[in-house]
């Protein structure tokens, strides 16, 4: 089942998207966290790790919201050459 | 009464093991799961395969299970990962079943969801990592696989930086989708032994309050427990479904 221009695999992408964010942010901030209770040098690495991890996730979402951009405008031009749209 | 202690029980894993000679085997009631399921599963289908055209229930669960192949590789494989996927189609078979049959043996009295551990789910979640790095390997060749990681287009001076930014989201990826089932199967449960406690909560104030609120916790219960069981259905479904499109995406790379 699609709704809107979407298929049920970008849907699912989208519902993934929100959790790779945070997840990144969590990994990246919690190896920041471990590098910092090995080295001594808290909190400068859990910063670190939790500005990374956030860049990540925001360039996960911004690549996913790309890829799908992408994906329906071929799509549509496809269409539009059978006729359907 | 305390509730934090209760829903602690139910959620967390019991070790009962056995200490031998300074060695430990871990014998949790996750473990026990995994394995009934497994070896239910093992000999289920052996039986299945056993019985073949024979007799007439023999037809019907050998169609059974034929639609169920059918269903996973029309519907899950080929669409995600072109013809290359038919090679991997057992394992997403597998997957499948095992991940809907671990959360549905956790629906059974004194048995539990080992998907609501973390680390049963990190582990299949590695498997399906396993199976991305080998299909890339597979298809490309370690080069080609990882020239893959490079989006095309990507100017040269930001290759230092996109590679080992896609590389890092290929493996949040994997963490994701361990997390995600984990997370599904472990609120759903916390869900349901809360709405049971409510019962006891209310009725700790008042006896009579605790009657009353017998009847709407119970239809809220049945009502969890009818979604746990779509859950169960779904989060097989999406793991089986995710695993499928990112190894589509390392084999159809642009």
């Amino acid at each position: 089942m699609a709704l809107g221009p979407f298929s049920t695999r970008d849907h699912l992408e989208i519902t993934t998207l929100g959790t790779e964010f945070a997840v990144s942010e969590i990994i990246c901030a919690g190896a920041g966290y471990w590098l910092d209770q090995r080295f001594g040098t808290s909190p400068w690495l859990l910063v670190a790790g939790a500005v990374a991890g956030f860049a990540l996730g925001l360039y996960q979402v911004i690549r996913g919201a790309g890829k799908m951009t992408k994906k329906n405008a071929i799509l549509e031009k496809v269409e539009k050459e059978d006729g359907r749209r | 009464m305390d509730v934090a202690e209760i829903i602690a029980h139910h959620i967390l894993d019991h070790d009962w093991g056995v200490s031998l000679a300074g060695f430990h085997l871990p014998i949790t009631t996750h473990t026990v799961t995994l394995l009934s399921v497994s070896l239910v599963l093992l000999l289920g289908l052996a039986w299945i395969a056993r019985m073949g055209q024979k007799s007439r229930a023999g037809r019907l669960l050998t169609t059974l299970s034929e639609t169920y192949v059918s269903f996973i590789r029309d519907g899950i494989v080929l669409p995600n990962m072109g013809q290359e996927g038919r090679q991997m189609l057992p394992y997403f078979c597998t997957l499948f079943l095992f991940v809907l049959c671990v959360a549905l043996a956790g629906l059974i009295p004194n048995m539990k969801t080992a998907t609501a551990n973390i680390s049963v789910t990190a582990a299949l979640a590695l498997c399906s990592g396993g199976l991305i790095l080998y299909c890339g390997l597979k298809f490309h060749g370690p080069i080609g696989f990882l020239k893959g990681f490079i989006p095309s287009g990507t100017p040269g001076w930001l290759v230092p930086l996109i590679f080992p930014l896609e590389v890092v989201s290929m493996i949040i990826k994997v963490c994701v989708l361990a997390i995600r089932l984990f997370a599904n199967m472990l609120s759903g449960h916390m869900v349901l032994i809360c709405l049971l406690l409510i019962i006891f909560v209310v009725g700790q104030m008042h006896i009579a309050a605790g009657a009353g609120a017998l009847l709407p916790a119970m239809g809220l219960e049945i009502f969890m427990t009818c979604l746990e069981l779509l859950v169960a259905f779904l989060q097989a479904y999406v793991f089986t479904l995710l695993t499928s499109i990112f190894a589509g995406s390392v084999i159809h790379t642009h």
